[in-house]
C-alpha cells in the first residue's frame, strides 16, 4: 500500500448529483482494488488556467488515497472512460 | 565599496552588448534556507513567482535556488501545468488575464 493524491477536475456545468455519482464510482474502484480514501478536499469551483474541453472552469476535488501500486494502472483507464471528469492527476507522495 | 554595490542589481542582471561584465547578485536558496518552505504543485501562488509573465519557468540564475530545490520546482510546475493551475507557457499575458 502507496499513498497518492488524486486530483480530479469534474465538469462545471454537471449539477451537484451527477458529480457526487462520479466522485462515488471512484471511490469504488479505489475500494475494490483494495485501497482506501483517507480524506477528500473539495477546491470548489475554480477559474482553469487555460481551456479545458472548451471550458474555461472546473470543479476540483483531491483525493488523500493510499492503494497498492499494482491497481494504479486501473485506475487511471477508468478514469480515462468517466465521463464527467475533464482531468486527472495521480502522484505518489 | 564597489563590491557593495551589487546588491543593487536589477533581478535581470544589465545584458546586451555594451555592458558585458556581468555582476552576480547575492543569492541564496529559499528553499534551503527555510526547510518549512515546501514546493508542491498545490501550492500554484510560490510556484508562479518562478515562471515569468508568458509561463516558462524562470531559469536558475534568475531565481538563485539550489539545483536539487530547482529540479523539484520544474517537477512541480509541470504537475501545475497538467491540472491547469499554471499556464503552459506560450501565449501573451494579456491574453490570459482577461
Amino acid at each position: 500500500m502507496n499513498n497518492y493524491e488524486l486530483m480530479v477536475i469534474i465538469h462545471p456545468d454537471l449539477d451537484e448529483e451527477a458529480a457526487n455519482q462520479a466522485l462515488e464510482k471512484i471511490k469504488d474502484w479505489i475500494v475494490k482494488s483494495g485501497g482506501k480514501i483517507e480524506k477528500i478536499d473539495n477546491w470548489g469551483k475554480r477559474r482553469l488556467a487555460y481551456e479545458i474541453q472548451k471550458q474555461n472552469e472546473g470543479v476540483y476535488f483531491l483525493h488523500y488515497v493510499s492503494m497498492p501500486a499494482s491497481a494504479i494502472a486501473e485506475l487511471e483507464k477508468n478514469l480515462q472512460i468517466l465521463e464527467p471528469v475533464m482531468r486527472f492527476m495521480i502522484v505518489a507522495k | 565599496m564597489a563590491e557593495d554595490n551589487y546588491q543593487a542589481a536589477s533581478d535581470q542582471g544589465p545584458r546586451g552588448a555594451g555592458n558585458r561584465r556581468y555582476t552576480p547578485k547575492p543569492r541564496f536558496c529559499q528553499f534551503c534556507s527555510d526547510q518549512t518552505l515546501e514546493i508542491d504543485y498545490k501550492n500554484h501562488g510560490l510556484l508562479r513567482k518562478f515562471t515569468t509573465e508568458e509561463g516558462k519557468i524562470r531559469p536558475r540564475r534568475q531565481t538563485g535556488t539550489c539545483a536539487k530545490h530547482q529540479r523539484a520546482i520544474a517537477r512541480e510546475i509541470k504537475r501545475a501545468r497538467h491540472i491547469a493551475l499554471l499556464p503552459f507557457a506560450g501565449g501573451t499575458w494579456e491574453e490570459r488575464t482577461r
